[in-house]
Parts: structure tokens; sequence; C-alpha cells
């Protein structure tokens, strides 16, 4: 699910870039920082705006100077039980995976309809209930989060497409 | 047992009578004292009450004189060791006690009072002096005195009231204690109470008295048989029963008896009993629990059971059957078999040894193995059954050891198998799975753990039982007993009390549980992905595997389970360093161990203990080069597309040579990880998709020598009007991911040409820099600035000062370069690192840097100074010659490149060698200095001073950095490139050259000869090393001036007037000279010449 969070970021500045530009370089290094970036609860999708920006406070003994910067970001959770897209990266016995945005998520064969079985002689290897569901790399499949996993810095999931309207898309 | 006892009892009755004899005296005094209260009488008969029999006494006496009493008696019939203590307070109880004597016959022992009349008759006057006033007896004694009748009316009178007190005194009794004489009698057919029938203090005791174990039985029954045989005699043993507890007390035997020495007396001289090495008297309250028949663990068919001892010790076994007996079970177990243990020995002696010193591992047994080692002891039984072997004395069904075992040999109670242990067990031979997971789960259950299974907190389902279905968390764990609040239904909110057994813990899919005990998998965290019953199978965090376990090992786990692992140091896919030649990358963490995947391919288990050192991530700008020559680096997406299963992954570490990928679809033992040589892969990312970050780095001041370096850096090459000259050229492309490739220019524009290349269809778009001309008389290659103005200086600012430089005129340009303030704009930034950097190269490299990018920079660079040297001198010339010739040799530079460290270090040896041909001609003198001087000192005496400083430094420095590719390509910039080829180029060529060497003169013949298959010769390189290296470093500065001469025009001759002019063409060589050192191919030629 996607939200508009209030955050804040610290951000240190080499003492070169400190003059008329320096907002610019702030606010260009908060996107390269933030942007794309996950924080193990939620991924930081896009910066809207930097709404304030603290006065630089020079770091002692190196002459870095430390903004923080409030900023508003559009960020994508993913929530247990959501149901969402993906596309499938990669195919194995156990299971596939499925990219969901930058969301890594595993679907188990336990997950899986009995139906839908895995097919190791094709090429690339697919899950098919040998009536046009193919679920091979590539394939868009809409996939329920059964279970979110976070680390520092990472996130993945495992999903389950063994509901009703779920599947290959 | 009973015939001891009535022995016994009579003995105990004439124990009494002796005390009462020894303390009759006192007693009549004693007695007045007390008889004034009725009360107290009733309570003393109370007291008294039980005692005739002597072993079964009161057993709610309630004061604490009675309970004294109770002691002394006790002591006075076993004890003969206290007797001290005893002695103190004698007088009072026994006085009682014996008094209590008089009341027998009211209660039952009326048949015996005949035994002692003189006590009754004494006890009846007492009475009588109880029960009347002293007053009356005075009167009575008068009356008697005189009148006869009234006498025998008063006796009767007394006679009949004594009766009725006592018939009141006897249904009083009987009415308190009736209950208690009934059963006491034995006769009663009410049930009693069981915990009447407890022992108490007041019974005999029971000592345990060691025995050899094993004789236990043995033992009793001789002592039994003592006992019968001298019952009736005057030794009769005063001992009530004997027992032993077999299994659970081994070596003990138990003899019930009132005193010590009794027991002492009957085992004397009984075998195997070791009375004399002391007892243990059993307490009171353990007397019962010795009695007590534990209930034994039920086998049957299908239960696991493990060896206690021996070499399947604390294996697990499946019973298949249980003999009649129950002692005897035939189980099966996965066979521990040393095939080869017995090869080389023959004694069968030995054999033993052997087994007990290495547990061989559990593996099912295999004919064929069986067969290669010892096939004479193979025997397979034909018969209905297939499979059946036996081997070395033991049978094998399925694979699996059938065998006949004691009960005692094997523990049946907490077995607590673990899953893995029971699946070895679940192939019935034909491939099928059968395991009775259901049944397992139960046994498991039953047995208590070290661990509680349940913690509070733990969400549980109650799944058998009145309260099946009921959910909720434990809040308490009392022995096993969970106490638990409804989460959900009807009692929600309740509290209620639920055994283990029935109890299991509820996980829902997409928990993040982690494995607590029990199992192999312990400390494993994961996502649950399916559940059955009370097996849980999760998708383990680590090694994206599916476990299944039972639920009662896994708990709910935070977020972010580490692992507690002794390897703890480590993460998965860390790169640790084996020894100095291996490194390898962690795919699994084990608790106790880690599996790794070296550099060659081969996975391996090793212990913490083994890893050298943890190497830690390299920084993100690790790079390598492809098949290609693209870039790599980590975390890249490549493909391999060579030598390989055309897999594909991101890097994880870069180390060498090598790549440790991970790839997604390749799951399996590795965990997804393989290595690969970086040149057998390719990188995924689209030609030149590097993505520069499109702003500074903040966090880093911008090198400001770039700033001026960066405008200097496309050398500007005046277009002259018109068609480009260049379209329709053939062309080699110098860099780049096609570099080394011959096309045809189709289009050019100011920067870039669009190329048709030979070998592929296809056309790309390249900038002109990287594009080598073929010069149309002497087939060499030209830069293009070179081509588009051949005959001209360089027009950039850079070329200016290089020329100076080379064209002997030290002092401008170079000595500029040495002192930064001297030098001009070009120089300033340049320099500084040049100087650092040492010699010419670091000259160079400024310069390099000075011009655009790597590419660009170094061409024209390359070019303005080639030329200027062609055009001032031979030095020029030479300068260009090897600049062409590097860009041929591009191929072997890279291998150079590779072998840059021996190539330094060579290079003391190198001049060495150098000098000693030097020593034959001026030249090569020159060439020594020169090589440092020459820059400068090119043409010039003077300069050569200035130039072995700068020499001095130079080289030896220049070449210790140039090890270090990253350090080349930081201090030198572009050159970086160049330099690094040049060794490259060097290296390869050097062993040829070596050879070439020795042959000092003829070098110059070999200068025509271009030998490029020596330039592409990697390998040499690194052996050859030291002077070879030498010799091409040299070389290429002598190419230098030996092309000088050429410089453009004629090419042979150049160079042999390069020669010639030694001094001069040194120094321009040298300049130049490292540069075309860079450059591979001429400098073959050259170096050859020269030498």
């Amino acid at each position: 699910m996607f939200f508009l969070y209030d955050l804040e970021r610290t951000i240190t500045l080499h003492p070169f870039y400190f003059g008329p530009h320096m907002r610019d370089y702030l606010i260009h290094k908060l996107l390269t920082d933030v942007e794309g970036t996950c924080t193990g609860r939620y991924y930081i999708i896009c910066v809207l705006d930097a709404y304030n920006i603290s006065m630089g406070k020079i770091l002692p003994g190196s002459g870095l100077a430390e903004f923080t910067i409030s900023y508003r970001a559009v960020v994508w959770r993913p929530f247990k039980g959501e149901t969402v897209d993906g596309v499938v990266t990669a195919v194995s016995k156990l299971g596939f995976f499925a990219n969901v945005g930058p969301l890594p998520v595993f679907v188990s064969t336990h997950l899986i309809p009995a139906d839908v079985k895995f097919d190791p002689t094709s090429n690339p290897p697919q899950f098919s209930d040998n009536e046009g569901q193919v679920i091979e790399k590539g394939a868009h499949v809409r996939l329920k989060l059964v279970g979110t996993r976070s680390d520092v810095g990472k996130m993945s999931a495992i999903g389950s497409i063994k509901e009703d309207y779920l599947g290959c898309l | 047992m009973s015939n001891i006892r009535d022995a016994n009892l009579h003995s105990d009755e004439e124990d009494d009578d002796d005390f009462a004899e020894e303390d009759e005296d006192p007693r009549p005094e004693k007695r007045q004292k007390r008889a004034p209260s009725d009360d107290e009488e009733e309570e003393e008969d109370d007291e008294d009450a039980p005692k005739p029999s002597g072993r079964d006494k009161s057993r709610n006496k309630s004061n604490g004189a009675d309970e004294d009493d109770e002691i002394e008696d006790l002591e006075d019939d076993d004890d003969e060791d206290e007797d001290d203590d005893e002695d103190e307070d004698d007088e009072g109880p026994r006085r009682r006690r014996d008094r209590g004597r008089a009341h027998n016959p009211f209660l039952d022992t009326m048949a015996e009072v005949d035994e002692e009349d003189e006590l009754d008759d004494e006890d009846d006057d007492e009475m009588e002096a109880g029960f009347i006033a002293p007053g009356d007896d005075d009167e009575e004694l008068r009356h008697r005195a005189g009148d006869d009748r009234l006498h025998r009316q008063l006796d009767r009178q007394n006679q009949a009231d004594f009766a009725e007190d006592l018939e009141k005194v006897a249904a009083e009794m009987r009415d308190r204690h009736g209950g208690r004489q009934r059963h006491r009698l034995g006769d009663s057919s009410t049930v009693t109470p069981k915990r009447l029938l407890l022992p108490s203090v007041n019974d005999p005791s029971i000592w345990g008295v060691k025995c050899k174990p094993g004789k236990e039985k043995e033992a009793v029954f001789t002592i039994m048989k003592k006992v019968q045989d001298m019952k009736g005699t005057r030794n009769a043993f005063n001992i009530i029963s004997v027992l032993e507890r077999g299994q659970s007390m081994q070596g003990f035997i138990y003899v019930e008896a009132r005193r010590q020495a009794d027991v002492l007396n009957a085992l004397t001289n009984v075998p195997n009993v070791y009375a004399r090495s002391g007892m243990i008297l059993v307490p009171v309250d353990e007397m019962p629990d010795l009695l007590r028949v534990q209930k034994r663990a039920e086998i049957t068919p299908g239960t696991f059971v493990r060896f206690k001892r021996g070499k399947y010790q604390g294996d697990l076994a499946q019973v298949i059957d249980v003999e009649q007996s129950g002692q005897i079970l035939n189980i099966r177990a996965v066979p521990r078999i040393d095939y080869g243990a017995r090869e080389d020995l023959d004694g069968t002696q030995k054999r033993k040894r052997v087994v007990s010193a290495v547990r061989p591992p559990q593996r099912l047994f295999s004919e064929a193995e069986a067969r290669k080692h010892h096939d004479k002891d193979v025997h397979a039984t034909y018969g209905s059954k297939r499979g059946i072997f036996t081997f070395q004395g033991e049978t094998y069904e399925n694979g699996y050891l059938v065998k006949d075992v004691r009960v005692t040999a094997l523990q049946l109670e907490n077995v607590n198998p673990k899953l893995e242990e029971v699946t070895k067990f679940a192939s019935t031979g034909d491939g099928n799975e059968s395991l009775d997971l259901q049944a397992l789960s139960q046994s498991l259950k039953a047995s208590t753990d070290k661990y509680a299974p349940y913690q509070p907190g733990d969400m549980v389902e109650v799944y058998s039982g009145e309260q099946a279905g009921m959910v909720g968390k434990v809040t308490r764990v009392r022995a096993d007993i969970v106490s638990m609040s409804v989460q959900e239904g009807p009692l929600r909110g309740k509290d209620i009390d639920v055994p283990f057994k029935g109890l299991r813990k509820r996980f829902k899919e997409g928990d993040h549980v982690k494995v607590m005990g029990g199992s192999r998998y312990r400390d494993e965290v994961g996502m649950v992905v399916k559940i059955v019953d009370d097996r849980v199978t999760f998708l383990s965090d680590l090694s994206m595997g599916e476990i299944t376990v039972f639920s009662r090992d896994l708990r709910e786990a935070s977020d972010s389970g580490g692992m507690g692992t002794a390897a703890g140091k480590y993460d998965l896919w860390d790169l640790i360093q084996l020894n100095a030649t291996t490194v390898a990358c962690i795919i699994k963490i084990d608790r106790e161990s880690l599996k790794v995947l070296d550099q060659e391919g081969a996975t391996r288990t090793i212990l913490p203990s083994q890893v050298a050192a943890k190497i830690p991530p390299r920084r993100k700008d690790a790079v390598a080069t492809d098949r290609n020559g693209s870039d790599i680096r980590i975390e890249d997406t490549v493909k391999e597309i060579a030598g390989g299963e055309n897999r594909s992954g991101v890097i994880h570490h870069l180390y060498r040579g090598f790549a440790f990928i991970h790839s997604k679809e390749l799951q399996g033992e590795t965990g997804g990880i393989f290595v690969a040589r970086t040149n057998n892969l390719a990188t995924m990312i689209a030609k030149g998709g590097r993505v520069a970050s499109s702003g500074p780095d903040l966090s880093k001041m911008p090198e400001m020598s770039k700033k001026p370096a960066g405008n200097m850096a496309p050398p500007i090459i005046p277009r002259q009007g018109g068609r480009d000259r260049i379209i329709g050229q053939t062309v080699h492309v110098r860099q780049g991911p096609y570099k080394g490739l011959l096309g045809i220019v189709k289009d050019a524009t100011d920067t870039t040409a669009r190329i048709e290349l030979h070998s592929k269809n296809k056309t790309i778009t390249i900038d002109k820099m990287k594009l080598g001309f073929k010069e149309g008389a002497t087939g060499k290659i030209l830069s293009y600035a070179e081509f588009v103005q051949p005959k001209k200086g360089f027009g950039g600012s850079g070329g200016p000062s290089y020329n100076s430089s080379s064209s002997n005129t030290p002092s401008s340009g170079w000595s500029g370069s040495r002192t930064p303030a001297g030098s001009s704009s070009w120089a300033a930034g340049n320099r500084t690192p040049a100087g650092a950097h040492g010699g010419g190269g670091g000259q160079r490299t400024p310069a390099w840097a000075g011009g655009a990018g790597g590419d660009g920079g170094r061409t024209p660079a390359w070019a303005s100074g080639s030329k200027t040297p062609a055009y001032g001198a031979n030095d020029g010339s030479r300068t260009s010659d090897p600049y062409r010739d590097g860009s041929r040799t591009s191929n072997p530079y890279r291998d150079g490149s590779r072998t840059s460290d021996p190539y330094r270090g060579d290079n003391d040896g190198s001049r060495t060698s150098y000098g000693q041909p030097v020593g034959s001609g001026g030249r090569t003198p020159a060439w020594n200095p020169g090589n440092r001087t020459p820059h400068y000192g090119s043409g010039e005496p003077g300069p050569r001073d200035s130039g072995t400083a700068w020499d001095s430094g130079s080289k030896t420095p220049a070449r210790s950095l140039s090890s270090v590719n990253d350090q080349w390509n930081d201090s030198y910039g572009n050159n970086s490139s160049t330099t690094a080829r040049t060794p490259a180029g060097y290296n390869a060529t050097s062993p040829e050259f070596s050879g070439g060497y020795s042959a000092a003169t003829p070098g110059a013949s070999g200068l025509s000869a271009p030998t490029p298959g020596g330039l592409n010769a990697p390998t040499p390189a690194p052996v050859s090393a030291p002077t070879p290296r030498a010799n091409a470093w040299d070389a290429p500065t002598p190419g230098g001036p030996i092309s000088a001469a050429t410089p453009g025009a004629s090419g042979g001759d150049n160079r042999r007037g390069g020669y010639y002019d030694a001094p001069t063409p040194q120094a321009g060589g040298y300049s130049s000279a490292k540069t075309p050192g860079a450059w591979g191919n001429d400098d073959e030629d050259d170096a050859p010449g020269y030498n």
C-alpha cells in the first residue's frame, strides 16, 4: 500500500559545496540517498518535496556540515494479506520468485494450487496447470502476501496464489 | 515372608516381657501419683491399647509424651546403637508402657494373660488402688480384720463394681478403637483405607544391603532358605522379610527387621551379600516407594528405542518384534559399517579396537561395498524376500541392521526421536516413504524433554480431549500442565489448564518462526508456508530451502532472527580466506560448521577455526574485466559465456580473476552461489549502460585537478573543411568492447565515427579517438590525431609542453612538471601526482591525465608527443612508434595488466641487465641514465643529472606503484591504462625479449622484426619477470628512440638512427619510452632491436 510519509534525514555536506547552491546540492543528495531505498519496513519510492532544511551544523573535526531535512515521500509498504501483482523472476521446483516492484516474493509450491504443477522438462522451467495457466520467468502473476520479513535495508515476503482470482494474469 | 513374620512376632512378644519385668519395681509408686486423674487414665489406656502386638501401634497419638513413647519403643526394640540417648529419659515412658500392659486383657490378648499371671495380678491390684480412694482402702482393711461376711460382701461388691467398671472401660475402648482392632486382627472383611496401611516409624525398619549386582535374586532365595532351616531352632532369625528390586536398584537387597543386629545375623555367611560393608536404613517415607511397581513403557512393534552402549550408542532403532519373554527385542537400525576397516588386519581382536576407535557413519548397508572389501563375508539370503544379507555375522534387511537385542541394552524411555533420525527409517526399500508421523509425534509428546516445549506467550491449540479446538495463549507452565487463556470461542478470556498431551503450538502461514530444540535445524529461521497437523513446513531465510519440523520445536521468531551460531563471526555469503591461495564464499552456516564454495568451485564443510581470515567486502568500485573487456563490478548482473552452463546472476564478490555469483535460479546445494572466472563472464548491462552517478559525490571534495585536466582533455583537432578524411578508411578499434576489431568508417562527426565492423555484421558508433588508422604506405597504425594531421605538431596545449620536453629542452616542460610551480597550466595538477609516482611514468601520466578521457587523452597525448619527436628528431618518432605498437597489441596489454606486479619487481633487475648491455655501447649507459634521465636528458648531458634524479625515483617507484592496478589508475588517471598495458605488453614480450636480449645487437635486426607473437604471450611475463621486464621496459624506450628516427616516414632506418643517436633519443625515447612501454607491439620490435 502506498503512503505519503513525512520523513527526516540527516545529511552531511562537504565544505566544498558550501555556497549559493547548497540547497540544491542537499536536495540532490537527499534524492540520491533516499529514493528507491528500503528501510526494512517500507520502500521509499519518491521524494515529493523537502519542506524543511535545517540550518547546517558544522561537525567538529571534519568540517562537514550536517543538515536535517524534513521531506515528504511516497512510500510503499507491503502488508501481510495484501494482494499485489508481480513479475516472475525465477522458477524452481520449490516454487517461484516474483518481484513486486522492489520486493522479492517467494511463492512456495505449498501455496500454489495443487493442479498447478511444476514442469521441470519445459524450457524455461514453469508451473503449469496444462490449461493455459503458465507461470514461467517473466510471467505476470497476482498473488497475496502471506508473510513479510524485514531485514536491515531489505525486505522479502512469501506469497500465495492458492486462492480464487490469484495466479497468472 | 509370612512365615518369617510369624516367627518374628513371637520373639517380639518375648522382648516386651523382658522389659516389663525389668521395670516392675518403680511402678507402684509412680502409679499412685498418677492414679487420681481419670482423664489421664483414659489417655493412657488410649495410648497403651495397641501395644500388645508391638507391631501395629496406635497411629494417631497426639501428645508429646506419647511421641516420646513411640520413639522409645522403636529404639528399645530395634536400635541398640542409640541406647545412650534413651537412657536419659528411660524412666517415665517405660513406666507408662509397663502399666499399659495391665490393660492388655481388655484389648486383644486375653488369651495371653495366662502367660503373664504374675503380672496380671499385680495389675489388678493396681487397678483397685487406682479406682478406690485411699480412704476406702483403710476402711476395708479394718473391716477385713473383724467381719468376714462383710468382707466377702464387700469383696463381691467390689468385684461386681470392678467388673462393671471393666466392662465400661472395655466398652469405651471398643467404641474408641473398635475399627482398629478389627483390622489389626486381620480378620475383617471391610476394606481399609490404604493410607492406614502405610508404614510408620513403629513398624520394623528396612535396611538396604549391598550385594553383588545381578545376584540379588539368588541372595534372597538363599536367605529364605536359611530362615526356613533355622525356624523353630534357638537361632531362628528375627527378620521379617527380604526383597530385591531387580533392575531399578541393582546391587541391593532389602531386609525388613526390627534390629540391625538381626539383619546382620541373618546375612552372615550368605554369599554375594556384603552386609558388613555398611547398610542403609530406608527412611520410613521411602518405604512405600521401595515396593512400588513401576509400569514399564510398553514396547510394541514400531516403537523407537535407543542403544545404550556399544558401537551404536545413542543411535535410534525401531522395534520390529518383541520376544515373548519381553526381554529381547528384535530391532532394526541404520548400520554403521566400516567396510574397509578389516581389510589389512587379519586378527579378530584387532578388529574390535579399530571399530571402536572411529565410529563409522550411519549408512544403509551396501551390498556392493561389502562385496568389494569382503566378498566372502557377504551371504545373501535367497527366499521370499530379497535384500536380506548376512555380513560379518550381522543380518541386514533392506539395508538396515536387524538384530535381537536385550531390553537392558536399550533405552526405552525418553527416546525423543528426531525427525531426521526417524526419516532414515522411513524408506521401506521400495522407494516409498512410509512414516507414521502421527504415531511418532505422539511418542514424542509423551517423552519429557529437557527444554520446556511451551513457554508463556506461545499460541497453543488443544486438539484432543474435552477442550479440543480451544485456542489460547500460554500464561503459565507448571510441570506438564499449561495454563492458557482462551482467545477464541465462547470461553474467550477464561483461563484453563491443559496437560501437554493434547496440546500443540499453533502457527499461521506466513509466521516467522525459529527452530528451538531437538532438531538438526535448530536456530533456523524462516517463514511458515504449510501446516499439517503439528508438522510445520517453513522456508528458511538462509538457505531458501523448505524445512519440515514439529510445531513443538518451533517458536515465533522476532522479525530479524540472528543466528546463534558458533560461527557467529561469519555471515552467509561472506568471502573468507582459507589459505594463501584459496578463498571461498560461505554458502551455509550451521551451528558448528560452515559450508563454503571455494574458488575452484568445490564445496566443502569446514570449521570456523579453519578460516584464516575474513575478507572484508571490497569497495563497491572493485572492478574486473569481463570477456569482452567491459568493466564488471560487485552487484553487476553477469552471465557465463564460456566454460560454464550459461548461468547468470549477481556478483557477490570479486577476487582476483574469480567472481562469486549468486543466481536465483540456481538453488541446490550451493544455495545459488557459483564461482566463475571473470574472463568467462559477460556483463548483462547494456553496453556503456553503467550509469555514472548523475551528480557530484557530495561527500567528497571534487578533485580539483581533474577540472583543468578535463578542460584540456579532448585534444582539439582542428577539423578541416569538407568531407571527413577518415570516411572510408579501414580502421582498428583500439579501445572499448570492440577493441581489436577492424572496420570501415562509414560516417563521421566531429568526435565520433560510425564503423562497419568486418567481423560482425554490425555498425557501431565510436569515439574517433579510439580508432587506429592504418597508414597506407607503412602499415603502421596511426591515431586519429596523427592521421588527420600527420605532419604537424600538436596543436593542443599539451602538445607544446610536450614538445618542448621531448625536444630536449628539458628545462621547460619537464622540469616544470617536476616543480609544479614552474610547470605550465597543465603540468600543475598533473605533475604533483606524477612526481609522486616518480619517473617518466609519472610525467606521462599527468600528461595523459591532462588529456581528456582515458582514451582520448592518451592517444592524443601520445600522438602529440610522438609527433613532436617525430618532428624534432628521432626521439619524437620513437614515441609515436611505441604508441602505435601499443595500439596493436591491445590484447597483450591486458595480459600484462594482470601480471603487472612481477613486472615492477623486476625493474631493478631489468636495469641491471640493461646496464650491462649498456657497457657495450654508449647507448646503453645512456639508457640507464636515460631511462630515468632520458626524458630530459634525452639530448643533453646536463639533463641527465636531473634525469637521474628523477629517474631514480621514477623507475623504481613508478613500477612499484604500478604494481597495484588500482593505484596506477588512480595516480595516473588515464595513463594508468597505458602504463598498465605497457607492462603487460612488456611482460608478454619480455620472455622473447630476453632471448633477444642476450642477442643484444642482433636485437637491432629484431627491430624490424615485429614479434607480435611474443607480445601476445602473456605467460612468460611473470616467469621471466625481472630481467625480461627490465628489458622490455627499456625496450620501449629504445623502441622509442629507434622509432624516433622513423618519425612517421621511415621505419627501420629511423630506428637505427635513433639507436645510434643514443643519448638524445634515449632522452626523448625515455619520455616517450614509457609510453611505448605501454604499448606492446612496437616495443617488441624495438626491444629486440635494442637488445
